[in-house]
């Protein structure tokens, strides 16, 4: 749609300045006389998000980064979804319309009929399995590849109806298969991957409530609605733009002016600046994620498990949220986070377990250290993410107070990643994010010569206890198992565990129907004006 | 002529191959790749390996040069590792084009204003409008341009909500609304370099002004206007000149920042991503077409000091 600009200025400065004033002002008028039209579009069915987040690629299967998959999400289905009801999270059908156990390792989906892919191909019991396929054993090799370690077959039993057969029972098959962050159960259709091969990343297909359009490098990616989605009366926008933006202080402007109607994220500094304007919904829980400060096992000063647990200790979690979360957060105890609803214990804070600020006790560890003088230390760090350098910056004056001469040292990301993945650092200040179950958060971080245990750790008794949590489906069962490998974990201190976080998501008030759930996603589904 | 000519194509040809040998080696010597970055939290050392093959990236480093050199001599720039798109299409076909507009309405805007006021600097030398004029330009110099470009959308674009904050509109398509969304971007890139103009402009015309034929210009009786802008703004034309062609480098490093501040899709913001993301092909182009727009400028500029000056022109 058109519309006038000269108007839609005149409107603007009318309201600002007086309608009076404006009309009668000379310079305001030859800026109105001088005003142009612009393209622009229409709201009303038409959503525009300031996009800061990083996308990678449009193909569920090969993405690494939370950015796309929130994007994924609208133009894919997985066989489950996540809900939400705002205490507990739960895994349901969605491409799927029911999904049963016929023993503890074998599981059958019945599958909506009629189901298309956006280019026309059926979505049946054949796309499934090939799907499932290109993710387990697929060339090139999917990165998520792992998530179906244990499959042992995929067969088609009806043009409706899959199994997965495995090898043992698989506690994570839920968030493995759930598109918000397992990515390796979004469905994909064959014809479109063949067409496009690895451009199919620019070019998705899916079945999702809206259909792809184009995405222009560091301008937009735009998407439109799906009319024939297989949910009664979704979508009910008709077009959603995905701005990328890279500058967040551009975009937080961006929305304050009405430029856009929401924010996929926010750096933590602008926040509470967000939530004080009445215009703006600020969502926001405490998510399945932890920050932490890694530490080198296999190099001095950190390969003393006594320096280890000191620095565990000598963290003021409190202190720290103040200065480097503004407030926004909650210590981290253990690395199971709130939203893993039956794993996560409410009163953890006055259990005593995991990790905690005690200044003497740190003294005490740091005391049976075997270096007992000065130690040096340098903190790798990178200006990323919504907390920057600041919890780097927050945390060397509490080490200085056990004896540990910490430095920064400020690299830029692809040096940062580079150095953790070879393991060339003292400590390094991280988070794992968008975590629904234990064994994600847990086990392929710290799980012996895991490509994530970027610390080295290794012990036999904590790796035992959560390979044995992976094959159990009884959550009661499982949950004293991460409990005690959680024990060792806190104790043995690779790292020290900080905070859990909330993740923000930012719209206008005129955003109707947004349905949040803690797994850092942003599903436009039910959403309307 | 002529040989001059190929003297300067051969010339040319030569400072575009070590800027590219520069820039690639610089890049790669940098620590990080862009397979680390792509695969993110899914990283492990097989997948590491298979991409790095997948992409021609363990090869050694002078194969990968002169492999990328050839190609890019036969017009193939490429596809990015990340996105998947033609280099060509993203680099020339649609960032170019953002950054070659930003940087006309910058230049433009810092030409028309600057210009006069440097006049108006010089020919009320000593005078509040002067000293206004000093001011404009230190303070000008002076301020961050990115701090710039976001005290303008905070106060123009999210306090009064008169002007967008972000985005392009494409002047081919949507001429008003293209200058439109490219006002603040142009004020902010070209304040810089409209002080620096205010400046050169007031001191060599203060120089001019004093010399005998505009002493002699004003006894013959010609009007004031034609003395300054005729007769003395031609001796200040070729200083001018010189400084915009070699600005052009500046302004081109300005236009990183504005970029990413207004969000322009341009080569500014292009070339800073394939940095920080090791697009090592992505940044190869961008060095070309840079390193290109610098020398054509420079080429432009050396052509027009005869235009400029009669006593430049071969007799």
């Amino acid at each position: 749609m058109m519309i006038d600009h000269k108007q839609v200025l005149a409107d603007k400065l009318a309201t600002r300045f007086g309608r009076r004033r404006l009309l009668h002002g000379a310079g305001a008028a030859v800026a109105v006389a001088s005003l142009p039209s612009v393209s622009r579009a229409a709201d009303g069915g038409h959503i525009k998000l300031a996009w800061i987040d990083f996308v990678d690629t449009l193909d569920p299967h090969f993405t690494s980064y939370l950015g796309a998959i929130k994007i994924h999400n609208n133009i894919y289905n997985g066989l489950l979804k996540v809900e939400y009801d705002g205490e507990k999270v739960s895994f349901v059908p969605d491409l799927a319309e029911s999904w049963k156990l016929l023993d503890d390792k074998t599981h059958v989906f019945k599958l909506r009929s009629g189901v298309k892919f956006h280019d026309g191909e059926i979505c049946d019991a054949e796309a499934v399995k090939w799907s499932v396929e290109r993710v387990w054993r697929g060339q090139p090799k999917s990165p998520h590849a792992w998530k179906y370690d244990y499959l042992e077959s995929v067969e088609v039993v009806d043009p409706l109806t899959v199994k997965l057969n495995f090898k043992n029972p698989y506690a994570f098959l839920p968030v493995a298969l759930t598109g918000s962050t397992g990515r390796a159960g979004t469905i994909v259709p064959r014809k479109a991957i063949e067409k496009y091969g690895k451009d199919f990343g620019r070019n998705p297909v899916g079945t999702g409530p809206f259909k792809f359009v184009s995405w222009k490098e560091n301008d937009s990616i735009v998407l439109e609605k799906n009319p024939n989605y297989f949910e009664p009366g979704l979508p009910k926008l008709d077009r959603a733009t995905f701005l990328i933006m890279k500058e967040a202080s551009s975009a937080v402007a961006a929305l304050l002016a009405g430029r856009v109607d929401g924010m996929s994220n926010s750096p933590l500094q602008f926040i509470n600046q967000l939530k004080s304007n009445p215009n703006l919904t600020v969502l926001g829980e405490i998510e399945g994620n932890y920050s932490l400060m890694a530490m080198n096992c296999r190099r001095p000063p950190f390969d003393d498990i006594n320096v280890r647990r000191a620095v565990g200790f000598a963290i003021d979690r409190e202190a720290l949220i103040k200065q480097a979360f503004f407030g926004l957060g909650i210590p981290a105890y253990t690395p199971i986070s709130p939203p893993m609803t039956g794993f996560f214990d409410k009163n953890i804070a006055k259990s005593g377990r995991g990790q905690f600020f005690d200044l003497e006790k740190a003294k005490a560890f740091r005391a049976k250290a075997k270096e007992q003088g000065p130690i040096e230390a340098v903190i790798l760090t990178s200006e990323q993410g919504q907390y920057g350098t600041r919890v780097a910056q927050t945390i060397v004056p509490m080490l200085d107070k056990i004896g540990i001469k910490a430095k920064l040292e400020l690299v830029e990301r692809a040096a940062w990643i580079s150095r953790r993945n070879a393991g060339e650092f003292h400590m390094i200040d991280m988070t794992w994010s968008a975590d629904l179950d234990p064994d994600e958060t847990i086990f392929p971080e710290w799980h012996t010569g895991n490509a994530w245990n970027y610390s080295g750790w290794s012990n036999t008794e904590f790796d035992k206890l959560v390979e044995q949590a992976q094959i159990i489906l009884d959550v009661k069962t499982r949950r004293d198992l991460y409990v005690k490998a959680e024990d060792i974990l806190m104790d043995e201190a690779p790292m020290a565990i900080l905070t859990h976080m909330p993740e923000f998501k930012i719209l206008t008030k005129k955003v109707k129907g947004f349905k949040y759930t803690p797994a850092d996603s942003l599903d436009l589904h039910t959403v309307s004006f | 002529m002529l040989r001059q000519a190929l003297a300067k194509i051969v010339q040319t040809a030569a400072v575009l191959l070590i800027v590219s040998i520069v820039s690639f080696g610089v890049l790669k010597l940098a620590p990080g790749d862009p397979v680390e970055l792509m695969l993110g939290e899914e990283y492990s050392k097989e997948a590491h390996q298979s991409l790095m093959i997948q992409l021609g990236l363990d090869r050694p480093l002078p194969e990968q040069y002169v492999d990328w050199l050839g190609r890019f001599m036969r017009g193939d720039w490429g596809t990015s590792f990340v996105s998947r798109t033609p280099i060509f299409q993203y680099a020339f076909v649609e960032a170019l084009p953002v950054t070659l507009i930003l940087a006309a309405a910058a230049l433009g805007l810092a030409i028309l204003i600057g210009v006069p006021l440097g006049v108006i600097s010089a020919v009320r030398k000593d005078t509040a409008w002067d000293a206004a004029a000093a001011a404009f330009a230190l303070t000008g110099s002076a301020f961050p341009s990115f701090y710039l470009g976001i005290l303008l959308i905070w106060i123009f674009g999210a306090s009064l909500g008169l002007f967008p904050t972000m985005g392009f509109v494409p002047p081919w398509r949507d001429f008003w609304g293209g200058l439109y969304h490219l006002a603040m971007p142009a004020i902010t890139l070209s304040t810089p370099f409209m002080a620096l103009i205010v400046r050169i402009t007031r001191a060599n015309l203060v120089e001019t002004l004093e010399q005998p034929y505009i002493a002699a210009a004003r006894a013959r009786g010609e009007p004031a206007w034609r003395v300054i802008w005729i007769h003395a703004m031609r001796n200040v034309l070729v200083p001018l000149a010189t400084i915009v062609g070699l600005q052009l480098g500046t302004l081109l490093h300005g236009a990183v920042l504005t970029e990413t501040v207004f969000s322009l899709p341009g080569i500014g913001r292009m070339i800073t991503d394939a940095v920080l993301g090791r697009e090592y092909l992505v940044v190869q182009a961008g060095v070309m077409m840079t390193g290109c727009l610098v020398i054509m400028t420079n080429l432009v500029v050396d052509l027009s000091y005869p235009v400029l000056d009669p006593r430049l022109r071969p007799r």
